[in-house]
């Protein structure tokens, strides 16, 4: 089952950076969005044991098998994280939209010699 | 240790100069600066007795034993010698320098260069570890490379100082190589062990030869490394004789004189400093003859001097030793003289060149005293130094080296004496030349030198005499551990070295006597070194141009070809040691299948994402592909996550929404017209690199997925621990708030960091739409007063007066100003029902926020939900009532206070357990205080509410400023 989960962010991976490489920069900031998506996949995939019941205390007394919560902790704060930084990428694309004029990334070509 | 604070004493010197040049006059300065370096001079004389012996002055003091360097000192007589000479001529540069500028930041910035170098140049000779010798072996070129540049406006200074710099460090980084593999041959990176040994026979004797050599030639301008010289000659006149003269191109030939007991008697060693030497010496000395720039001669016989001492260094036996240092000491009274003696005449007459110059011996009588001095010496008549060094060093030639080395040897020296002559009679002694308009102007512009101009000068000439009338009490001490025949002597009889000498003077003379013969005789072009070394950096630059044709300013290009090369390196790293077995994918129950579903979703979702064109659309199905993840959390079982899923993908959809409708029409528009629109390559190239990343990274995931930790890990004793340690039910909680509630800590910091970021990058205006700006804002607060803008009081009415003005006489302000009006009447979402359920529902969410705070420690959702969930409801009211009212109406939400109140309680609620002697962020169970409904009260309590007000406050910041109507549509 969780190789699904791998081969699933494989893909998802693929088509952020699919999206990435737009010529649209607000597809592009979308396709960050996409790839942390697909992080956030694996990082579920990877925990130590699939779990028939949530993380609680009173839930282990029952002597059933409790899913992982390092990796759950870790997920929450790559998750408010990458919220963080798509709200930074979203006020970047739109600094971008005011100051020249496009959002298209080949109009934003003043990086050459 | 007075050693090491001697050497390091110009640094403070160099230091000083610029605060002291300002409050002293300028003779004080040049005074207190030439006194301190004579008393460094007489410092380093106290030594002498002590190294006269052959003994060392060592001292060592560690400075970075993991790199092998330390401040170590070895002071034999070798290094002693050059001490003095790099103090003493500094002492006589100091003096002459106060006067030969006349400018203070002039003066100021020299003396800094000086001293610099003047310590790099002293830690070079006094070093005892290989590295600290190669760092003050790189301090000379640097500073070197400042002096030459010292009149940087000239465009011949740049391009010298470029090509010195570009040669010495190059050869420098020869150098540490093959100071590297030395240290690395015999065991150890101090002289004082190296020194003892013979590395002759050692399998990197090769290697560190050749570096070596590479380096030394280099730095002491042999050929054919030796057009730099010359070019050198763009610095001022004070520095062309202390550098490029008497101190800093003989460091070379110090290093191959240290180098000589350890590598030395080798036919490798041999062979090849004689040959370089010798060509170094015969082509200095000739191409003396062609030029006619006093300086330019000085520098080239100074090129066939060096090239005389590298040849002695190379004779077998040891025998080059003594004649060198001899050398040495005569080269750099003489050549120091000369060199300041031509900066005299240049600074008196403004011009450098032969055939303008002459009869100045009439107006410069010590001058040309000083010069006839200097030259003698440099001829190699007795009884100055110069005529012994000569005899020294053809008295070995004689013995120790071929009869083709003699005849370079004696011709290089008929050519030198020759270009002395030259130039000691034409610069002072025959008539002026003859233009008379040339004359008028020369003596308009001549202005006798001060007297600090010639003192220096005649101290070096007069010294030169006197060493050689005194040898035995100057010089003797300084060489005495090379004395192997007894003591020297100035005149040792009718013999064939000074039958040769002889020779020598008497061809130059009559070479002298015929001058206006060959001088007429124009040579054949010989392709030179330097035109080597230009067509190198022609070549550089040229295929830099080549290289840079790459950037087309793209930034997709940009992106493309970083995917490339990562996917290239870590397919040729990763993929040769990956095994796989096959893996059975089991569907064992319904929860199964229901996350495969939900995972085709996401892939699907993603896929539409990409497909639409709309953007609306995109999001939209994006947000879709979010929330299907937010399921699978759900079914993994992880609540907690699974909440934070859902609500970070609400509003992140929210926020694009908004952003969308920031940007104007027309310019989405045209991206999406041209999505689909690339050349067919292009799409495929895409294509190509997306999907190879994603089979990598597909690969890497199934690695990792594959080869998890099994049951033992540290989760099983959180899971353990949690009641206990900090009464908390929920795990997940636990681990966020307390067992790693740093991290969290950070997490909101990062929060309200990008929060901020997006705060600075939104608002500033536009340079040059400030005034726009201005004035939308000033009305936007007079329309938040509910100022009524028909009947406004009166300093309201002139300011709006004054911006109405404004406003109609720009067209774009004009634009804006109707944009902005327009806007108003655009709220559709703001029907009675949206409104009736925004405001309804923000007092909810934040009910349901403090639930979760309260009950964060047992049941999912914790303060960041909160947070998010508050957030929510703020994003409502700006969707359906806009920017202005939600301002308006929401006066308690001052979101950048919120972030600082709750980073504050986080920090205090960790801090406070500090007080009490408790660890960092220690929980703490406050059991006494009862509260109603199975609530619990703990410092945990306080983060959570900490964590709920930063994200409250990030959240309404982010929205407020993508929100704010300024950020409206600029076409």
């Amino acid at each position: 089952m969780n190789v699904l989960f791998a081969i699933t962010t494989g893909i998802l991976f693929g088509l952020g950076v699919f999206q990435l490489l737009r010529r649209d920069l607000i597809k592009s900031a979308m396709g960050f969005y996409i790839l942390f998506t697909a992080v956030n996949l694996l990082f579920l995939a990877v925990g130590a044991y699939n779990g028939i019941v949530p993380a609680y205390t009173t839930s282990v007394a029952d002597g059933q098998q409790p899913s992982d919560p390092l990796v759950q902790a870790l997920l929450l704060t790559a998750i408010v994280i990458s919220f963080g930084m798509y709200a930074v990428l979203l006020g970047l694309v739109s600094v971008t939209a005011r100051r020249y004029k496009t959002v298209d990334p080949d109009g934003v070509d003043q990086l050459k010699k | 240790m007075p050693l090491l604070l001697l050497g390091i004493a110009p640094f403070v010197l160099a230091a000083l100069v610029g605060p002291a040049s300002g409050r002293l006059p300028k003779n004080v300065l040049t005074w207190g600066l030439t006194a301190i370096t004579a008393a460094l001079f007489v410092g380093f004389l106290g030594y002498v007795p002590e190294v006269s012996t052959g003994a060392a002055a060592t001292y060592v003091l560690e400075w970075v034993p993991a790199l092998n360097l330390s401040l170590s000192v070895y002071v034999d007589s070798l290094a002693l010698l050059f001490t003095l000479l790099v103090t003493g001529i500094g002492a006589l540069i100091a003096l002459y320098t106060g006067h030969y500028f006349d400018e203070i930041p002039d003066v100021r910035r020299f003396y800094q260069l000086l001293f610099i170098f003047m310590g790099g140049m002293l830690v070079l000779v006094m070093s005892g570890n290989l590295f600290t010798l190669f760092i003050g072996w790189e301090t000379t070129s640097i500073s070197s490379f400042f002096l030459i540049s010292f009149k940087g406006k000239a465009e011949a200074a740049r391009r010298g100082a470029m090509q010195a710099l570009v040669v010495t460090a190059g050869g420098g980084l020869a150098l540490l190589l093959g100071l590297a593999l030395l240290g690395t041959a015999a065991g150890s990176f101090e002289l004082s062990v190296i020194l003892g040994q013979k590395l002759q026979d050692h399998p990197f004797y090769t290697a560190i030869a050749i570096l070596i050599f590479i380096g030394c030639f280099t730095k002491s301008a042999q050929w054919p490394f030796h057009f730099w010289l010359p070019g050198a000659m763009t610095a001022p006149t004070p520095a062309s004789a202390y550098l490029h003269s008497a101190t800093m191109v003989k460091a070379g030939v110090y290093l191959l004189f240290r180098m000589y007991p350890v590598l030395g008697d080798t036919p490798l060693w041999s062979g090849t400093l004689l040959t370089v030497g010798l060509i170094t010496m015969g082509v200095g000395a000739f191409v003396a003859l062609r030029h006619t720039d006093l300086k330019l001669i000085l520098a080239f016989s100074t090129v066939s001097q060096l090239g005389a001492f590298v040849a002695l260094i190379s004779l077998p036996g040891g025998k080059g030793l003594l004649p060198t240092l001899v050398g040495v000491l005569a080269h750099a009274m003489y050549k120091g003289a000369l060199f300041l003696i031509a900066g005299t005449v240049d600074h008196s007459t403004g011009t450098r060149e032969l055939p303008k110059l002459g009869g100045l011996a009439h107006h410069m009588r010590p001058l040309a005293a000083a010069a006839v001095l200097a030259g003698l010496s440099m001829a190699g008549l007795p009884p100055l130094l110069g005529f012994l060094a000569k005899e020294k060093l053809l008295e070995v030639m004689l013995t120790g080296a071929s009869t083709l080395a003699l005849i370079v040897v004696v011709a290089s020296a008929l050519f030198t004496v020759t270009v002395i002559t030259i130039l000691v009679w034409e610069v002072f002694f025959r008539r002026a030349p003859a233009p008379a308009t040339d004359h008028h102007a020369d003596e308009h512009h001549f202005h006798a030198p001060s007297w600090g101009l010639q003192a220096s000068p005649a101290v070096l000439a007069i010294l030169s005499l006197m060493t050689g009338l005194l040898l035995n009490p100057l010089v003797d001490p300084l060489v005495a551990p090379y004395l192997t025949k007894g003591p020297l002597q100035l005149w040792a009889g009718i013999n064939t070295p000074f039958l040769l000498s002889v020779i020598a003077v008497v061809g130059g003379l009559g070479l002298f006597a015929m001058r206006g013969v060959w001088r007429r005789i124009s040579l054949p072009k010989v392709p030179q070194a330097k035109q080597v070394y230009d067509a190198a950096i022609r070549g550089v630059e040229r295929v830099a141009d080549v290289l840079l044709t790459s950037q087309n300013g793209k930034i997709r290009y940009y992106l493309a070809a970083i995917l490339t090369a990562v996917i290239l390196l870590a397919s040729t790293a990763g993929l040769t040691r990956v095994q796989f077995s096959p893996q059975a994918i089991q569907i064992r129950s319904g929860s199964d299948v229901l996350e495969a579903a939900l995972l085709g979703l996401t892939v699907g979702a993603t896929f539409a994402s990409i497909l639409f064109k709309r953007h609306l659309l995109a999001a939209i199905a994006l947000g879709v592909a979010g929330y299907s993840v937010g399921g699978l959390f759900l079914l993994e079982p992880a609540p907690d996550v699974a909440l934070v899923q859902f609500l970070v993908e609400t509003i992140g959809t929210v926020l694009v929404i908004i952003m969308l409708s920031r940007i104007s029409a027309p310019e989405r528009k045209q991206v999406i017209d041209n999505l689909w629109n690339q050349t067919r390559p292009g799409i495929i190239r895409d294509i190509l690199i997306s999907s190879l990343v994603g089979v990598g990274v597909g690969l890497f995931s199934l690695a990792a997925v594959l080869n998890r930790p099994n049951r033992d890990t540290i989760a099983e004793w959180h899971l353990e621990n949690a009641k206990q340690a900090v009464d908390a039910a929920d795990v997940v909680a636990a681990i966020l708030t307390d067992f790693r509630g740093t991290d969290t800590v950070i997490e909101i910091m990062v929060f309200g960091m990008a929060a901020l970021g997006i705060l600075t990058l939104l608002s500033t205006p536009e340079p040059g739409r400030a005034l726009q700006f201005r004035a939308g804002q000033l009305l936007q607060r007079l329309r938040a007063r509910g100022v009524n803008l028909a009947a406004p009081t009166a300093a309201e009415k002139k300011a709006t007066q004054d911006i109405q003005q404004v406003i109609e006489q720009e067209p774009d302000i004009k634009q804006e100003m109707d944009a902005m009006l327009a806007e108003e009447g655009q709220k559709i979402l703001a029907t009675p029902l949206t409104r009736v359920v925004a405001t309804l529902m923000l007092p909810v969410s934040l009910l349901i926020a403090a639930a979760h705070i309260a009950y964060g420690a047992n049941a999912p959702g914790d303060g960041f939900t909160a947070g998010v969930v508050g957030g929510l409801g703020v994003a409502v009211w700006y969707v359906v009532f806009g920017y202005d009212e939600t301002k308006r109406r929401l006066r308690w939400l001052h979101p950048i206070p919120l972030i600082g109140a709750g980073l504050g309680l986080a920090i205090l609620n960790a801090v406070v357990p500090l007080l009490f002697g408790e660890a960092f962020l220690r929980h703490t169970g406050l059991k006494d205080v009862i509260l109603p409904a199975g609530l619990h009260l703990s410092s945990t309590t306080f983060f959570e509410v900490a964590i709920f007000l930063t994200v409250l406050g990030s959240t309404a910041l982010i929205l407020e400023t993508i929100a704010h109507p300024q950020e409206v549509e600029t076409m």
